[in-house]
């Protein structure tokens, strides 16, 4: 009798030790959403005219070629790191046309909003998980197309 | 009549009135008719407790019935066992198991969460754009999404490229 008594206690003890870390874990979802959002140039040219374009990352590249675009050569323009609190927002220069809006739901979603040359062109709203990729997309001047790419950073 | 008459005429129509009492008490009774009536009463109320009580046949076996009453009686035994059992325990410690139930339940629901935002299923992406030749391409596999938007291409500041976009 006396073991079966201890028995769920024992448990109820080893169970407690996940109490913080369960009630931290919400806490630390519902944190600052940290994202790097990347300004890329993608074009079949083999070099890019400005020389302060340097090629994208070797991972960055290959899932870039894996979307169903005619371009083969992608080179990274400007990069921004932003902390986007919960329920909050913030607004970014990428270039001197582009600019993105990125408000944190608080709910596991992002939604990004680009301004081209000032006025509102795009707005998507979806869950943008460690690991995944979001690329927005345009023409650009000689068969060359613009990429805004954001993705989570630790 | 006292109380010391009533229990001796008991004793008397009981059969456990010494013998040498007994002509006396028969002597009272020949002559008093209340002592008479009472006597009849009794032993009316008796025959009808000897005869009159319905039998109580059991559904079951005796044995059977005995043991349920056996089982009822050890589990009552069990359950006040229990209940000591449950004073002594400290009120921190029974919280101490529903506590960390519900720290484990609030656990596994943000790792759910983690793991599976609510919008992480497919068509969560949400364009809203002017022009029509915008297209989404997500590949679940590799984890990304592709949203493409036809802007500029009608301001001038792109070639028209329209669709050979896509390879």
């Amino acid at each position: 009798m006396r073991q079966k008594l201890r028995s769920p206690s024992r448990l109820g003890w080893w169970l407690a030790l996940f109490l913080p870390l369960a009630l931290a874990a919400p806490c630390a979802l519902a944190g600052d959403l940290k994202l790097e959002a990347l300004l890329v140039w993608g074009t079949n040219d083999a070099r890019s005219p400005d020389p302060d374009h340097k090629p994208v990352g070797a991972d960055l590249l290959k899932k870039l070629r894996s979307f169903p675009l005619k371009w083969t050569n992608y080179f990274e323009v400007n990069r921004q790191q932003l902390a986007v609190p919960s329920a909050g927002a913030k607004r970014t220069s990428l270039s001197k046309e582009c600019e993105i809006l990125v408000k944190n739901t608080g709910s596991g979603e992002l939604e990004l909003v680009i301004f081209g040359k000032g006025q509102r062109v795009g707005h998507i709203k979806q869950a943008l998980p460690k690991g995944e990729l979001l690329v927005t997309g345009g023409n650009a001047p000689n068969f060359t197309a613009w990429f805004v790419v954001l993705r989570q950073v630790d | 009549m006292n109380n010391d008459q009533e229990l001796k005429l008991q004793a008397f129509l009981d059969g456990e009135l010494p013998a040498r009492e007994r002509p006396a008490v028969a002597d009272w009774l020949a002559a008093d008719a209340e002592a008479r009536a009472l006597q009849q009463e009794w032993a009316l109320t008796r025959s009808a407790l000897a005869g009159g009580e319905p039998p109580r046949p059991l559904p079951e076996s005796r044995e059977f019935y005995w043991s349920k009453i056996q089982r009822e009686i050890l589990r009552g035994e069990k359950a006040g066992a229990r209940a000591a059992a449950r004073r002594a325990v400290p009120w921190w410690r029974r919280l101490l198991v529903p506590t960390a139930g519900l720290a484990v339940l609030t656990l596994g629901l943000s790792v759910a969460l983690n793991y599976w935002p609510p919008g992480r299923q497919p068509h969560v992406v949400e364009t809203a754009l002017a022009d029509s030749g915008a297209f989404t391409y997500r590949d679940l596999k590799e984890g990304i999404t592709l949203v493409w938007l036809s802007y500029p291409a009608d301001s001038g500041l792109a070639d028209d490229a329209g669709a050979d976009i896509i390879e």
